[in-house]
C-alpha cells in the first residue's frame, strides 16, 4: 500500500466517524420535534424580514397578507416542513455540514451577531489555541520525563511520577481549574482568574499579546497537569518494553553510546505506538478544553458551549456538537498522517 | 498459574492495594448508611425545597472556623411546646412561653425568624406576641400578630399552619422596624426611620447603643418572651420556633440557600457508588461478551461488529453527551444508558484481539475436538482466562463514569431530582463562590470526587501486577 493510499482509507473511516455523529445528532434532532421547531422558526423570521420590507410597498392589508401567505405556503414546502422529518435527513446533514443553522436565540457574537456560524467561528481559534499548546507542552514534558524515568526503573522519580499518573486521571479538569483560581489568581494574587484580556485589554499589539499569554496560562497548566502524568507514565511503559528487545541489546553490545541507542533504537521503534496514545488521549483533551474554558472564562467553544446550556440556545448547541467532532477528526487526520511518516511499516506492507 | 489467594495476598501486599480497599470498605458503610436513613425522594423534597431550609444560616462557614479566631456566633433553634405559666385574664387565657440565652459573642445573630406550627382555635383568633427583656432590663416588644380569623363558612374548630408552618423572618419585616423604631430612636439620641433599620432588626435587638462602636453587641442575659392569648382553653399550638441565625453551621456549612452541605454530600455516596459501578458494570458485560465474540466467530459478524466499535469509538465523548443530554432532558438514566453505549467499543477492541491469540492455544483445539459447543467455548474456555483483565477493566472505567457525570452536572445538565456532588459544586461554582469565597462549598464536593476516584484507581493500580505478570519483573 502506498503512502497516499493509508492516508484515504485513514482520512475515509475518519469521514465515517463524521457522518456517524452527522445522522446520529440529526435524527435525535428530527425524532424528538425539534427540527420541525428549528425550520418553523426559521420560517417566521424570513416572513418577518419579508413583512416589513413588503410593508413599505404594498399598502393593502389583504394583499400584504395573501403575498405573505403564498410566501410562507413556498417556504414550507423549500425546508420540507409539510412531509415527516425523515424526509428532511439529507437537507439536514447539509445545512449542518454548512453550519447554516439560522440564528441564535439569545448569544450574541462578540460583533453583535446573532447567526450561528459567525458566534460559533469566531470562537473556534481560542479552543484551538488553548488545546494545540496544551498539547504540544503535554507531549514535550511527557516525552522527556518518560524517557528519562524508563531509564530508571525503580527510582524515586519513576515511583513519582507513576503515582502522580493514578492521582492525574482522577483529577477532573474543572475542579484543578478552581483550585489554581482560588490559589493563584485570589490568594497569591499574581495571574488572572479569568478572560482572555484584561478589562480594558491594551491597545498596543505586543502588550495585546502578552496579555493574552498572561491569560492563557492558568487554563494550559491546567490542562497540562491533568494529561501529563498519564502521558508521561504511556511514554515510559513503551520505551521500556522496547528497551528489553533483542536489537536494542545488540546495539548496546556494540558498544553504542547511551543516548545514541536511546535516539536511534528505542525511541524511533517507540514513536509510532507513543503516537497512537496521543491519538487516545485526544478526546479526553477536548472534553478537557470544554470545561477548562468554563472555569477560567475563555471565550472559546467550550464556554459558549456552556453558555448556550444556560441559555437553552439549541442551534448553537448542535452547531457546536458538529464542530467539536470536526475538530476532533481533524486533529485526529493530523496524527494520523504524522503516524504514517513515523511509522515506515504502514507504508511499506 | 497462580492461585486466587496468592493473588489476593499480591493485592494487598500493595500500599494503593491496602488504602483503595480500606476507603471503598468506608464509603459503602457511608453509603448503607444513607439508604437507610435518607427518604426515597430526598432530592424533590428535601434538597430541592427551599422552605425545609428556611430556618438554617446562609451561606454559612463550617462551626470549626471559629478555631482559627473567627468572630462566630452560634446558630440558635428554640422550640417552645410547653408554657412555663397560664394566667387566666378575665374570660381569655394567656399562655407564656419563655427562654432565657445567654449571649456572650461579640456579633449580632445573622438573621432572627419565628415559625408557628398546628393552631387549632375554637371561637375568636388567639393573638401571639413577641418581646425580649435585654440585660439592660429594657423589655422590647418585637412582634405581634392575631391569627386569621375564620372564612366565610368556615367551621371551627379552625385549623391554622397545619400543613405548613407560618414562618416570618423578624430580621427584615417592617412592622418589627416600626415596633422597635422608637426603643432604636431614645437608645441612640437619634431620628434615625424605620428604612434605615429594617433588614437588620437583629443588630438593634443586641446593640449596645455604644456611641464609640456602633457594631457593639450588648452581652448577658437576654429574656425571649412569647404570649400566646386564647380565648378558649381548647385552643392550642404545637409549637413555636425562635431561631436565631448563627454566622457558622454544622461540620461542612451552608449554601446560599441555607441547605446544610453536609446532609447534600452524604446523600452523594450511594449515588457516586450507584453511578460509576453500575455503568462500568454493565459497559464491561457488553464489552467483553461482544469482544468474546466477535473474536471467537470471526466472519460476517466479527466485521460488523468491529466497524460498529470502531466507528463509536471515535466518537468524542463529551462533546455528544452534552448534546444527547441536552436534547433528552437531564435524566441520571439517561447519562449512564449513554455512557455505557460510547464505553463498550473500546474494551471490546481490546477483548477481541485478545481472544485472537487465545483462540490458536491447545486448550481450545482440545475443547473443539471434544465436540464442545461454541458457546461452551466462549464461556468455559475463553472467558476464565480474560477474567482477572476484564476485572480490572470494570474497576478502572468506575472513576471514568462517575467523572463524566460530575463533569456533566458541573456543566448545568445534572438531574435535578438527584443531588450530586457534581451539582452541589456547580451550584457553588454559579453562585460566583469562586470569586466570593465559598471555599466550603466548593472544595468538599471536588475533594470527594477526586477521592471516590482515586479508591478505584489505586485499587486498579494494585490490581495491575495480578493480572499482567511480567509487570512483577519490573
Amino acid at each position: 500500500m502506498s503512502l497516499l493510499q493509508t492516508l484515504i482509507v485513514r482520512g475515509l473511516s475518519l469521514i465515517v466517524v463524521l457522518i456517524t455523529v452527522l445522522f446520529l445528532s440529526v435524527i435525535v434532532l428530527g425524532a424528538t420535534g425539534y427540527s420541525d421547531r428549528l425550520l418553523t422558526a426559521t420560517v417566521s423570521e424570513e416572513l418577518r424580514g419579508l413583512r416589513q420590507s413588503l410593508s413599505q410597498n404594498i399598502r393593502d392589508p389583504a394583499e400584504l397578507e395573501q403575498v405573505i401567505e403564498d410566501r410562507r405556503e413556498q417556504l414550507i414546502e423549500f425546508y420540507g416542513l409539510d412531509r415527516p422529518w425523515y424526509y428532511r435527513l439529507p437537507d439536514m446533514v447539509f445545512r449542518i455540514l454548512t453550519l447554516d443553522l439560522g440564528e441564535a436565540r439569545t448569544l450574541r457574537s462578540f460583533t453583535g451577531s446573532n447567526r450561528v456560524s459567525d458566534i460559533v467561528l469566531e470562537r473556534l481559534p481560542n479552543t484551538v489555541l488553548l488545546i494545540t499548546s496544551a498539547t504540544i507542552i503535554t507531549s514535550i514534558i511527557g516525552l522527556y520525563v518518560g524517557v528519562k524515568i524508563a531509564t530508571r526503573v525503580g527510582s524515586r522519580l519513576e515511583r513519582s511520577v507513576s503515582y502522580f499518573s493514578a492521582i492525574s486521571y482522577a483529577l477532573p479538569a474543572w475542579w484543578l481549574g478552581i483550585i489554581f483560581i482560588i490559589l493563584f489568581a485570589f490568594q497569591l494574587r499574581i495571574l488572572p482568574s479569568s478572560g482572555m484580556y484584561s478589562v480594558p485589554p491594551p491597545t498596543e499589539p505586543f502588550a495585546l499579546f502578552l496579555d493574552k499569554l498572561v491569560h492563557a496560562i492558568l487554563p494550559v497548566f491546567t490542562l497540562v497537569i491533568v494529561s501529563v502524568g498519564s502521558w508521561s507514565y504511556a511514554v515510559r511503559t513503551m520505551v521500556l518494553n522496547i528497551s528489553q528487545e533483542d536489537f536494542v541489546n545488540v546495539a548496546r553490545a556494540k558498544g553504542l553510546p547511551e543516548n545514541l541507542v536511546m535516539r536511534r533504537h528505542i525511541i524511533r521503534v517507540a514513536a509510532p505506538p507513543i503516537v497512537t496514545s496521543l491519538i487516545l488521549g485526544l478526546t479526553g483533551s477536548l472534553g478537557g478544553a470544554i470545561l477548562t474554558e468554563t472555569v477560567f472564562g475563555w471565550p472559546g467553544m467550550g464556554r459558549l458551549y456552556y453558555e448556550a446550556i444556560l441559555a437553552a440556545d439549541e442551534s448553537v448547541i448542535v452547531a457546536l456538537t458538529f464542530m467539536f467532532t470536526l475538530l476532533y477528526v481533524t486533529a485526529r487526520f493530523i496524527l494520523e498522517i504524522l503516524y504514517v511518516v513515523l511509522d515506515p511499516r504502514v507504508r511499506y506492507k | 498459574m497462580s492461585t486466587n489467594r496468592e493473588n489476593f495476598q499480591e493485592f494487598f501486599s500493595s500500599t494503593s492495594g491496602k488504602l483503595g480497599s480500606i476507603l471503598l470498605v468506608i464509603f459503602i458503610l457511608i453509603s448503607v448508611f444513607v439508604v437507610f436513613t435518607y427518604p426515597l425522594n430526598f432530592g424533590n423534597t428535601i434538597w430541592s425545597n427551599p422552605s425545609y431550609w428556611s430556618d438554617y444560616p446562609k451561606s454559612a462557614p463550617p462551626t470549626w472556623v471559629s478555631i482559627f479566631g473567627n468572630e462566630n456566633v452560634e446558630h440558635q433553634i428554640i422550640d417552645f411546646t410547653a408554657p412555663v405559666d397560664v394566667i387566666p385574664i378575665s374570660n381569655q387565657e394567656q399562655r407564656l412561653y419563655s427562654y432565657t440565652l445567654n449571649y456572650d459573642s461579640n456579633i449580632s445573630p445573622t438573621f432572627l425568624s419565628l415559625s408557628m406550627y398546628d393552631v387549632v382555635y375554637h371561637d375568636r383568633p388567639p393573638t401571639i406576641s413577641v418581646s425580649i427583656l435585654r440585660p439592660d432590663n429594657e423589655e422590647i416588644l418585637i412582634y405581634r400578630d392575631i391569627i386569621s380569623s375564620p372564612r366565610q363558612g368556615e367551621e371551627g374548630p379552625y385549623v391554622r399552619y397545619s400543613d405548613s408552618p407560618f414562618r416570618i423572618n423578624l430580621s427584615g419585616d417592617k412592622s418589627v422596624s416600626s415596633n422597635l423604631i422608637e426603643f432604636v430612636q431614645d437608645k441612640s439620641n437619634s431620628q434615625i426611620s424605620v428604612n434605615d433599620i429594617v433588614g437588620s432588626n437583629e443588630k438593634y435587638i443586641f446593640s449596645s447603643f455604644s456611641s464609640t462602636n456602633p457594631q457593639e453587641v450588648l452581652h448577658g442575659e437576654y429574656k425571649i418572651l412569647i404570649k400566646f392569648v386564647v380565648n378558649n382553653e381548647n385552643d392550642s399550638i404545637s409549637k413555636i420556633r425562635f431561631v436565631l441565625g448563627g454566622s457558622s453551621y454544622g461540620l461542612l456549612g451552608t449554601d446560599s440557600l441555607g441547605r446544610n452541605l453536609s446532609v447534600g454530600l452524604l446523600f452523594g455516596f450511594p449515588i457516586a457508588l450507584l453511578i460509576g459501578l453500575t455503568t462500568s458494570t454493565i459497559t464491561t458485560t457488553i464489552g467483553t461478551s461482544m469482544g468474546i465474540i466477535s473474536g471467537y466467530t470471526g466472519g460476517r459478524t466479527d466485521t460488523i461488529i468491529q466497524r460498529f466499535a470502531d466507528t463509536l469509538s471515535n466518537i468524542p465523548l463529551l462533546p455528544i453527551l452534552l448534546f444527547l443530554i441536552f436534547i433528552f432532558g437531564p435524566q441520571l438514566w439517561l447519562v449512564m444508558t449513554i455512557l455505557v453505549l460510547f464505553g463498550w467499543p473500546g474494551l471490546t477492541i481490546i477483548i477481541r484481539s485478545m481472544v485472537l491469540q487465545i483462540n490458536s492455544s491447545q486448550s481450545i483445539e482440545a475443547a473443539k475436538s471434544l465436540g464442545a459447543s461454541k458457546w461452551r467455548i466462549m464461556y468455559r474456555h475463553i472467558f476464565p482466562q480474560l477474567a482477572p483483565f476484564i476485572f480490572a477493566q470494570l474497576v478502572f472505567f468506575t472513576p471514568a463514569a462517575i467523572l463524566a457525570e460530575a463533569s456533566l452536572s458541573f456543566l448545568g445538565l445534572g438531574d435535578p431530582s438527584i443531588p450530586t456532588w457534581g451539582q452541589i459544586l456547580e451550584n457553588g461554582f454559579r453562585t460566583g463562590g469562586v470569586y466570593i469565597g465559598y471555599w466550603w462549598w466548593i472544595l468538599p464536593p471536588g475533594l470527594l470526587i477526586v477521592i471516590t476516584a482515586m479508591i478505584f484507581v489505586f485499587i486498579a493500580l494494585a490490581l495491575e501486577p495480578v493480572v499482567n505478570p511480567k509487570l512483577k519483573k519490573m
